[in-house]
């Protein structure tokens, strides 16, 4: 053994790993607030049921029985068998969140992760923009729960594009709308001209994939009567939003086209200055379970949490303080003296550590030693253990 | 504003993006000065140079906000970077070559061997025309002179960039199909693209409207 772990895994060392359980219950209870409930959907899933992702991406292997697992390459896909295999029937709303590892496929040498922590929220069986209005807000919501962010939400409309596209060739319009989602607009506007679009219908296809602003009224000459479609329901979304409390200046950018294949309605994304991959992405894709077998409408976010952590600590976001961490240093004697003492501290909530600790994780470590069973040496001078418990409960958090 | 850090891909298309940086009212002077230093700010812009093939990589992951670098370099690394204007300069084609007079010979072999070896140093490119294509190929990876590599009995054929054909004229070898022509793209992180859209659609229609008139 060398020691080593595999390309794309890594050590999740305490200190880190406390700041993610930090950021792992700000975000559920901020999902909580808005009804949403976990779900804990397996680490596997059958191959074959990975729709949502580029398959050649997704970790692979054959189990016993000669069938193709896949490592979960997303929540959507297991929220979407879960919903069609055991909601089929449900007719209310479904509001389902869940904080967990995703794993995919990256080429060597990328600098990219294999494993990492997702958190997002689905919610299945509402079409209206209220539905779509509440996952933005609630995003905003728990993002800005975590911590200071500067983070802005931009958001746009697949609509838009594929209104331009549904005049070509059906198969020039498919590959136009490929290039666009990997993010070849120069390939986008060729193939359009190519498949015979007027060129006043291409310039206003161009000046749109540019726009980015609050207000869409210049995004519309030109623009195709789908295109127009999708810019009265961004419009028609701006008060939604501003009613369910999205803060800040709510910003429509028509360039951002998602890419996954399989949304159908508003998309949305989240960035912060100086990093250069998005914190969130998100949007309504009222097909995809209709694959697995029910047909209901859904949006959704998910959100990346290594780059949210990034972003945090960034901008100078440490852990929310708890109490501090007490090493009780033993005295004399047998050991049960000590025992004692930290079984009575713990009893008032303080955290003890008998001996010392390699590993601190970031936690406030306070030190005392132990004189008899009432009391302890802290910080220089012999205390009464309740002196002590005051002292700690009172220390600045 | 923090400034716009530009990687421009050092080597022969250097000079003519000077020129569109340039035409698009942006101050280049600190390109020209031949020197060893490889991030040169100017005014509110920053340019990285670095290898051809390493610009999609900085812009990918946002080291720098935009780039230029050639449609073959794109094609190859196959990095997560939007397109956003077609340049036009730098223009050449990725096209499958054999020893001239040599074609029906090796698809008789093809047809005989069921697999041909291909040389080239832009291995995914040539993977993914010859799947296209359906056909069977061994790629063999070379980092340079891949026009040497039927003459010395190495590969069938080969994958290769070329501008105006001389190189392989001078080597007995005559192109047997095109895969794409290729030309400077400006391109843009996704992020800094949405960030910071104003100062990039900008110079991204300027750019565009410079290389329209050309």
């Amino acid at each position: 053994m060398n020691g080593a772990v595999p390309r794309g895994f890594r050590d999740i060392l305490p200190t880190e790993a406390r700041e993610l359980h930090a950021i792992e219950r700000t975000l559920m209870s901020a999902f909580a607030g808005y009804g949403y409930v976990p779900l804990e959907p397996p680490t596997v899933e059958f191959a074959e049921r990975a729709v949502t992702v580029d398959e050649r991406r997704t970790v692979r292997f054959l189990d016993r029985d000669g069938r193709l697992l896949a490592m979960r390459p997303d929540v959507t896909t297991a929220v979407a068998r879960v919903v069609a295999q055991r909601y089929r029937e449900a007719e209310a709303t479904l509001r389902l969140a869940y904080f967990t590892p995703i794993f995919r496929e990256e080429a060597s040498m990328r600098g990219s992760e294999r494993e990492y922590d997702q958190a997002g929220v689905e919610l299945i069986g509402d079409a209206t923009l209220r539905a779509d209005a509440e996952v933005i807000a609630l995003l905003g919501d728990a993002l800005a729960r975590c911590g200071p962010l500067a983070a802005d939400i931009d958001i746009g409309h697949v609509g838009y594009l594929d209104g331009f596209l549904a005049a070509l060739p059906a198969d020039v319009a498919a590959a136009a709308g490929a290039a666009a989602r990997s993010g070849d607009l120069v390939g986008t506007v060729s193939l359009a001209r190519a498949g015979g679009m007027g060129v006043d219908r291409v310039g206003a296809l161009e000046r749109g994939l540019r726009h980015r602003s609050a207000d869409l009224g210049a995004a519309r000459s030109g623009a195709p009567r789908r295109s127009q479609d999708a810019l009265d329901t961004l419009d028609a979304l701006r008060p939604l939003l501003e009613a369910a409390g999205v803060g800040g200046a709510i910003r429509f950018d028509l360039g951002y086209i998602p890419a996954l294949p399989y949304y159908t309605g508003v998309v949305f994304q989240v960035t912060v200055a100086g990093l250069g991959f998005p914190i969130a992405t998100g949007g309504r894709y009222d097909g995809l379970l209709a694959k697995f077998g029910a047909d209901r409408p859904a949006t959704g976010f998910g959100i990346a949490i290594p780059h949210l952590h990034q972003a945090l600590v960034s901008a100078g976001w440490r852990t929310p303080a708890e109490s501090p961490l007490l090493v009780l240093l033993p005295g004399g004697g047998d050991g049960a003296t000590t025992l004692r003492v930290a079984r009575s501290l713990r009893g008032s909530g303080i955290a003890v550590a008998i001996g010392d600790v390699a590993e601190a994780a970031g936690q406030d470590v306070r030190r005392a030693r132990v004189v008899d069973e009432g009391h302890l040496e802290y910080e220089g001078a012999v205390r009464a253990i309740e002196a002590v418990i005051a002292a700690l409960a009172a220390a600045p958090r | 504003m923090s400034a716009l850090r530009i990687a421009l891909a050092q080597g022969t298309l250097l000079a003519d993006t000077r020129v569109a940086l340039a035409a698009a009212g942006l101050a280049t002077d600190v390109l020209s000065e031949g020197g060893r230093r490889l991030v040169l700010p100017i005014g509110d812009v920053e340019y990285v140079l670095a290898r051809p093939s390493d610009v999609p990589t900085h812009v990918a992951h946002g080291a720098a906000d935009i780039g230029i670098v050639g449609k073959d370099v794109l094609l190859e690394t196959d990095a997560d970077v939007l397109e956003l204007v077609d340049l036009g300069y730098g223009r050449c084609r990725f096209v499958v070559a054999a020893p001239t007079g040599s074609v029906d010979r090796s698809l008789d072999e093809y047809r005989h061997l069921g697999s041909l070896e291909v040389a080239t140093k832009y291995p995914r490119v040539a993977h993914r025309h010859f799947q296209l294509r359906g056909m069977q190929v061994e790629i063999i990876k070379l980092n340079g002179s891949v026009e040497l590599a039927p003459q010395v009995g190495l590969a069938d054929w080969i994958v290769d960039l070329v501008s105006t054909g001389r190189t392989l004229a001078e080597n007995r070898l005559s192109i047997v199909e095109e895969i794409a022509t290729c030309t400077a793209r400006l391109i843009a992180n996704r992020v800094s693209y949405a960030r910071d859209r104003e100062r990039i659609a900008a110079l991204a229609s300027t750019l565009e409207a410079w290389a329209g008139a050309r």
